[in-house]
């Protein structure tokens, strides 16, 4: 999950990274409620990227100007997510802006360092950054980052300064389970220090057992969510809407994929990506139908499951059960297959429910579905 | 020949005596894999359908020879079960589990390498090389011996993938679910590498998906001089923007991870792409149609289309 930038800046503090001493303000009156130095910097406090161009970042120079900057930010949205709150901090002289990235890498076999002498927001336009594959963090060796920094960065004392922070990055990376840590710009300062003036960190969900600020992190987020994201998301079952009326209840992300683009090509347009292979119990799959049963937007309930672990005698035998109690008159199209499949057919005899052979004749049905309750 | 895995291959079932452990060695043992023992820190049973229950790799290894293990433990504790294998002399990991963190796949590589072992995992069914093994829980039915290399970054993806393939009478030498996660036991290159150096294996089909650089490593490939014929399934045309799609790895966030991003690169790099899990069967066979002996030579083509499509 992606941190907003004073959290990320928390966790460089604590890793004995030098960040911008800033705080944060819910809203626009408590931003002159603890003195700094002006100008300051207003950023918006959001979990996504590209802030800066969006207008999120504003500089001011008085205290009333930084009150209508939080007001404006405040009321912003940045693609579906308005900010909570907004960091103060005074602003950097800065003498030249960096770019510093430690992340996961499949070529690297661990951790990767990104280093590009000039940041800031245009780094995507510049040339692409240098890279060291290091692997597991204990084989950050700093000799080798500097072979690879050398012939870009010619000032010795920024380069090792630089190499110094990558390695507090790395372990850091790997100690506070972070899958990307980026600094951009990392700015260099009068006096030739080097101070984070922003923080995209991203850490890692699945460790979420072992570590209680990502676990407390997952529940706050889950607490912004629309209340059906937030309840898949306590079944284990993973939600994302989509804007079409095809209800889509699958397992395996490939195969949920697969199903939606078929649906696509079929006319349709899916509702969602609802994968239950996490839980594919009768909890989970009742939790399922009462998400796109209670969505008026689906109009039509599509189950493609394709199952090796999951045993499909059992997956049909919950949909018969689940198909008896459930009130919703929206139509169901199911198409099971995959480890015990031969036995759906005896498992749906005389209940009325059809399993379709195929994928395409499944999507087909319940692309037609959807078009007829859509022009009615 | 197969890669990886064939009838010689003896394995072991690390926690076995867990509902996953117990189903899989069932299954394994019916498609007739040498399953040889299982381990459980805490054996209450001395067997399992059969099999005897060791309580550590090392007396597993030790009384049974064997030299490959899936290992079904929760991800909290996945890494050190592993390097346990890793350190008992396993030369074939596989660990299927899913929601492991970066950090332990990091280490469960380094491991595997260290100790000169191969590691398939995480967030796979596994790899089966049909009629002769299978390790892990794909279900059987839909693999046939034949002549296709298949690599896959998902796992019910797979199942559709290889039943439509054995439907029409295309089988395959091995296929390898190298995991939908960031950090692979097996990456797609080495995957790659290991089809690209077995005799039987004539073609390779690649399931891929938005995110991440995998596609890019297979156009690469397809892209070299001596490289077979590659096909390639790529899932995700449909999913928005910045949000995960179940997998890790499976989410846009630059333009390369998207889809038209994807087909352009293997599609210039000759690689028979489509994004249609429907097309796939017709990609697959234009693929085998451009192994040079197959155009001049109709007559080999019979060995890899099935009695039907032969007349």
């Amino acid at each position: 999950m992606l941190l907003t930038e004073y959290e990320g800046k928390c966790l460089l503090r604590e890793a004995g990274v030098t960040v911008s001493d800033g705080f944060l303000a819910r809203s626009a009156d408590t931003v002159t409620r603890r003195k700094l130095p002006y100008p300051v910097a207003v950023k918006a406090q959001v979990a996504s990227g590209s802030r800066g161009k969006a207008g999120g970042v504003a500089r001011a120079a008085t205290p009333a100007g930084a009150r209508s900057a939080a007001r404006r930010i405040l009321a912003m949205r940045f693609g579906e997510e308005r900010p909570a709150a907004v960091l103060v901090e005074p602003w950097l002289a800065i003498t030249r802006e960096l770019y510093l990235c430690v992340t996961v890498d499949q070529a690297a076999e661990g951790y990767v360092v990104l280093y590009a002498p000039r940041g800031g927001v245009d780094i995507e336009r510049g040339k692409p950054p240098v890279r060291y594959d290091v692997g597991p963090a204990r084989n950050f060796r700093a000799y080798r980052l500097r072979e690879v920094v050398r012939d870009i960065e010619p000032d010795a004392s920024v380069r090792e300064k630089v190499i110094a922070l990558a390695r507090r990055l790395v372990e850091m990376a790997r100690a506070r389970d972070c899958v990307t840590v980026e600094i951009n710009p990392l700015a260099q300062l009068d006096d030739g220090s080097l101070v984070a003036a922003d923080a995209k960190i991203v850490r890692d969900e699945y460790a979420a057992f072992r570590a209680p600020d990502i676990a407390a992190s997952i529940v706050n987020a889950s607490k912004k969510q629309s209340q059906p994201i937030a309840r898949a998301l306590a079944g284990d079952l993973m939600l994302v809407w989509l804007d079409g009326e095809v209800g889509l209840i699958s397992g395996g992300a490939g195969m949920t994929m697969a199903t939606m683009d078929l649906i696509g090509d079929t006319g349709g347009r899916p509702a969602c990506f609802l994968d239950c292979s996490a839980n594919p119990t009768p909890a989970g799959y009742r939790l399922a139908f009462d998400l796109l049963d209670k969505a008026p937007q689906v109009k039509v309930i599509l189950v493609s499951i394709f199952g090796g672990l999951t045993q499909m005698d059992r997956v049909a035998r919950v949909m018969k059960d689940l198909m008896q109690q459930r009130r919703s008159r929206k139509p169901v199209v199911f198409r099971l297959n995959g480890t015990n499949a031969k036995r759906v057919e005896e498992i749906f005899a005389g209940t009325g429910l059809r399993n379709h052979a195929t994928l395409e004749s499944a999507v087909a049905e319940s692309v037609a579905i959807a078009r007829k309750a859509g022009r009615q | 020949m197969s890669v990886l895995i064939d009838q010689r291959s003896r394995f072991v079932i690390q926690g076995i005596t867990g509902n996953v452990g117990r189903f899989s060695a069932r299954d394994m043992r019916e498609y007739g894999t040498a399953v040889v023992g299982g381990v459980s820190v805490n054996p209450r049973e001395r067997e399992v359908e059969g099999i005897p229950v060791f309580p550590d790799v090392r007396s597993a290894c030790a009384a049974t020879g064997a030299d490959a293990s899936v290992i079904y433990v929760p991800a909290a504790t996945a890494l050190d079960h592993v390097i346990e294998a890793a350190e008992a002399g396993i030369k074939l990991l596989v660990y299927p589990g899913d929601g492991l963190p970066v950090r332990d796949a990091i280490e469960m590589r380094a491991a595997a390498k260290t100790n000169g072992a191969i590691l398939i995992g995480p967030n796979t069914p596994g790899l089966i090389s049909p009629g002769k093994a299978k390790a892990g829980f794909m279900p059987s039915f839909c693999y046939m011996p034949g002549q296709l290399g298949v690599i896959s970054r998902s796992g019910s993806l797979s199942y559709e993938a290889c039943f439509r393939l054995t439907s029409a009478g295309l089988g395959q030498t091995t296929v390898i679910g190298i995991g939908g996660d960031p950090i692979k036991g097996v990456s797609p290159a080495e995957a790659l590498e290991l089809l690209h150096a077995d005799p039987e294996t004539r073609a390779i089909v690649f399931l891929g998906e938005i995110g991440g650089n995998d596609e890019y490593t297979v156009a690469s490939y397809a892209s070299r001089p001596d490289a077979k014929p590659v096909a390639a399934l790529i899932v995700g045309r449909e999913a928005p923007r910045g949000k995960k799609m179940g997998h890790a790895a499976a989410l846009i966030g630059s333009q390369a991870d998207t889809h038209p991003a994807k087909m352009k690169a293997l599609l210039n790099a000759g690689v028979h792409a489509t994004g249609s899990v429907t097309e796939l069967v017709a990609a697959v066979r234009a693929a085998i149609l451009s192994i040079p002996e197959m155009v001049d030579k109709p007559f080999p083509l019979d060995v890899l289309l099935s009695p039907r499509e032969r007349g």
